[in-house]
């Protein structure tokens, strides 16, 4: 993060101010990750924090994937009118 | 940020509507056609609990809108069309508007080099390099990431990493929980 606040020089105050906010998001990114929180060190840099937002993106997609698999495959095997299915409708209500 | 538990509610009972809608429609389904039904509900069950207030929410529903699949799921949850087909382009117009507003700072390389700090400069334009190159495939994964400026794109991906992790809890919670109660009922059956 140091090098982006550095290399400021040239431009006006306003991006000065939305660089600060930037930073900002970008620790509030860090704390929503599994992997940097379990650190002590705050530090990460801005883009180990973008590559762990990334990765982190990318599981929770496959997630959902295996998720929607699991249940699609749960739900295919329970007859309309079992016992099963009452069960299931009644997780729903 | 808000209320982790009326988002998981709101969630559940969009995605409960899709999931009937679903059932209603067709009795026989092939476990692919299932999935991606199942998928397609909890996407717009996730993107429709967030109410157009975000970028992310509404690429997502304008798509699912667009494409031809599943109409039925898509207009059970989303209901009127039109509406959203009119906000899609005007968001559309905003997030460019604020791109152009905004100067790219990521993309910027204004690198000051003089002879004692070239070393550093260089360590310093790589890693902007490299914040771009990890920029651009944020903006990839985050869906309307490629029309936001950074500071929105940041907002953007924060909303959208705790709506899927919503998304995550109460699929893996149901999936679950079914789970062991099928298998509970077929053990004292």
């Amino acid at each position: 993060m140091s090098g982006r606040r550095s290399g400021q020089s040239s431009e006006g105050t306003s991006s000065r101010i939305s660089d600060d906010r930037i930073i900002e998001l970008m620790s509030k990114l860090q704390q929503l990750l599994p992997e940097i929180r379990n650190r002590r060190s705050n530090k990460a840099s801005a883009s180990k924090v973008l590559q762990e937002t990334c990765n982190y993106i990318r599981n929770l997609h496959k997630e959902v994937d295996d998720l929607s698999d699991r249940l699609s495959q749960l739900l295919s095997t329970i007859d309309a009118d079992s016992p099963e299915a009452a069960i299931i409708r009644s997780l729903i209500m | 940020m808000s209320n982790t538990g009326s988002l998981k509610q709101e969630f559940l009972k969009k995605w409960i509507q899709g999931l009937k809608a679903c059932s209603a429609k067709k009795k026989e389904m092939s476990i692919m056609e299932r999935k991606k039904a199942i998928k397609l509900s909890a996407d717009l069950a996730m993107a429709s609990a967030r109410n157009s207030t975000t970028y992310w929410s509404h690429t997502l529903m304008a798509n699912a809108l667009q494409a031809n699949k599943n109409k039925f799921i898509v207009s059970d949850i989303l209901g009127n069309d039109s509406d959203h087909g009119i906000k899609k382009s005007s968001m559309r117009v905003l997030a460019t508007s604020h791109k152009n507003m905004r100067s790219k700072k990521i993309l910027k390389k204004s690198c000051s080099i003089s002879r004692r700090s070239k070393k550093k400069a260089l360590g310093r334009c790589i890693a902007r390099n490299l914040v771009n190159k990890r920029t651009q495939v944020l903006k990839r994964l985050v869906p309307g990431g490629e029309y936001m400026d950074d500071e929105c794109l940041i907002k953007e991906t924060l909303d959208y990493i705790l709506s899927l992790r919503v998304q995550v809890d109460v699929m893996r919670h149901l999936a679950n929980n079914a789970t062991h109660a099928v298998s509970h009922t077929t053990t004292t059956s």
